[in-house]
């Protein structure tokens, strides 16, 4: 059905075209059954050709179209139904009264179905731009958190890197090798930003889908643990997995990316010395990852909306939250592209991030 | 033996050009540079270098043709320098004949450790005689391959012929990224299906044995998307 509402009402494409002389090829078939089996009753012709022209009202846009066929119908009543047979006789009694009947049963049934289709058509309009405005919304929420968060350490960056180069004379030993490790850690904090946000274009735009793989849960699980000692060496981190092996279609690099998310988040906002634990634990249809530390865990207004990227913007500008929002509504993005959920809670003693994938059926692609 | 290894690198980016030189010389290497395809072959075939150091985004050739291209005439060790987030072109590149890939941006001591590795391998293969290759040993995990028997900590540990297949391919190769291709045509022959969820099952099974956590290897790591990683042979 063509969706546009202005033309609809004067313009008569084929589909319309189609519609109508089928329904009048049909409507006559049937009038000629009924009318070979039950002669004497030509009630139910009209009755046919009105419920006919029902249907085609309702499947056709405009007006036109059911007048036609109403017209036609008077015509095809008159010309093969009534006596005398096949001839026109417009003089019977009564028949300007049936003509009448059925022109104005059509113009009420378009009117009815044309204002409803134009409802619904409202609607879904409404809803489209709801729906946009809220991508909208989020995408320059997100856009807004990233540059943020991106100018603080370049920031720091800059005018370490600058001042060393200033000031290099003046500087001990120590001071300079400090300076340099602040570049350091500041550089590796964007990296580790810009390739969460890069993580984030390997999903379909479009679909918001990944394309999947059969993995093997466990060396996802060691790829994250082992590039998170790469990066934070001295960590530690407790690993459980399940002692049967688990295959699970996913894309790999991302849910590694969330688990080293999680990791870190763990890490550098539990403030707690504790290892982080680690575990998969799996029931009939999911698996689910569990990341949990021994910290001072996350005031309840905040986990509310903690994946939504825009927790922090409004009340602290506290550099201890630096960056988690965008980690984790990245998670959220990559873990609801597979059709899975993410939560997180306090566990008394603490902060536990979990989330779980469908186990779904394993694909054989590779 | 104070001769200096010297390194060709290939790398179109100046800065990266720099840091990496100034890494390598402060590391007592000799450190060559071209800053295209064209150039770099040329290099490698009239300087013999000891080891190629090579980006793949290079603005005048493929990556991969130019690994292709020199293995034409030479073994010399090629460590590749790429993006993240691109495996399908490490692996062509591994399959192509590169010992071993480090994924930009990388720290000093990783690429260090890289560069050791692959030397290392390229004088054993070639100058020690394959009857002194007879063991493989890494922390407690040894692996005799004369007589068949794999230990873990002292206790020996029963492997399927499958499992053996993989772990001696594994350690022969040991240091170096086996890609999943490469691991099921040698294991399974080269009409071995493509799919590796057998290999995953049976890596599962060989982890079970010889890793005291399968969750967190000591011995085989997992390069995702990519293939695996034996620990290096202590024993040479």
């Amino acid at each position: 059905m063509p969706l546009t509402t202005k033309s609809s009402k004067t313009t008569f494409n084929l589909q319309s075209l189609i519609i109508l002389l089928s329904g009048v090829v049909i409507a006559t078939l049937l009038a000629f059954l009924f009318f070979y089996f039950v002669p004497e009753n030509s009630g139910n012709i009209a009755l046919i050709y009105i419920l006919v022209l029902i249907i085609i009202v309702r499947y056709t846009d405009g007006y036109l179209p059911g007048l036609i066929f109403s017209i036609v119908a008077v015509i095809c009543v008159n010309y093969l139904f009534t006596y005398p047979y096949f001839e026109l006789n417009f003089t019977l009694s009564g028949y300007p009264i049936t003509f009448l009947e059925m022109l104005s049963v059509t113009l009420l049934i378009s009117t009815m179905t044309t204002n409803i289709k134009h409802q619904a058509l409202m609607i879904a309009k409404q809803d489209k731009l709801l729906s946009e405005t809220e991508k909208e919304k989020m995408r320059a929420n997100l856009l807004r958190a990233i540059s943020h968060d991106l100018r603080t350490p370049l920031t720091s960056i800059i005018g370490a890197s600058s001042s060393y180069l200033d000031n290099n004379i003046f500087l001990e030993e120590d001071e300079k090798n400090a300076i340099v490790t602040h570049i350091y850690e500041d550089a590796n904090w964007l990296l580790n930003m810009v390739e969460n946000l890069l993580s984030v274009t390997r999903i379909n735009n479009q679909s918001s889908t990944v394309r999947k793989t059969d993995e093997s849960v466990e060396e996802i699980v060691s790829a994250a643990i082992n590039s998170l000692k790469k990066r934070m060496p001295g960590v530690s981190v407790d690993v459980a997995v399940p002692d049967e092996l688990l295959i699970l279609p996913m894309d790999a690099i991302l849910i590694e990316q969330v688990l080293i998310n999680l990791l870190e988040n763990a890490i550098v906002h539990s403030q707690s010395s504790r290892s982080i634990l680690c575990y998969v634990d799996d029931d009939n249809e999911n698996v689910t990852f569990h990341v949990k530390d021994y910290g001072i865990g996350i005031d309840p207004e905040r986990l509310k909306d903690i994946f939504d990227g825009n927790s922090y913007i409004g009340n602290s500008e506290s550099d201890s939250n630096k960056g988690m929002g965008i980690g984790l509504s990245i998670c959220k993005t990559i873990i609801t592209a597979h059709n899975g959920t993410i939560n997180a809670k306090n566990h008394g003693q603490g902060t536990e991030f979990y989330f779980s994938l469908p186990k779904g059926e394993t694909s054989n692609e590779s | 033996m104070n001769l200096k290894q010297k390194i060709l690198l290939i790398e179109d980016e100046k800065n990266i050009c720099n840091f990496i030189a100034t890494t390598l010389r402060a590391q007592n290497y000799k450190v060559s540079f071209a800053n295209s395809a064209a150039n770099g072959l040329s290099l490698a075939a009239s300087g013999c270098p000891d080891l190629i150091l090579l980006d793949l985004g290079l603005p005048d050739m493929d990556g991969i043709s130019v690994i292709r291209n020199v293995r034409k005439w030479s073994h010399v060790p090629i460590i590749v320098i790429s993006a993240r987030s691109q495996e399908r072109e490490k692996v062509e590149a591994l399959d192509a004949g590169a010992d071993d890939y480090i994924t930009k941006p990388f720290g000093t001591s990783e690429l260090m450790a890289r560069i050791r590795t692959a030397l290392r391998r390229f004088t054993i293969n070639s100058s020690i005689p394959a009857s002194d290759q007879s063991r493989y040993r890494a922390k407690g995990l040894v692996i005799d391959y004369d007589k068949h028997v794999i230990t873990v900590d002292g206790n020996i540990v029963h492997f399927t012929q499958i499992e053996y297949k993989i772990l001696t391919f594994l350690s022969r190769n040991a240091g170096k990224v086996i890609t999943y291709d490469t691991l099921l045509t040698h294991v399974w022959g080269p009409y071995a299906d493509s799919n590796n969820r057998i290999l995953r099952v049976n890596m599962a099974n060989i982890r079970r044995k010889v890793e005291h956590n399968s969750a967190d290897p000591q011995y085989i790591f997992t390069e995702i998307g990519i293939g695996y990683r034996m620990i290096d042979n202590e024993n040479l």
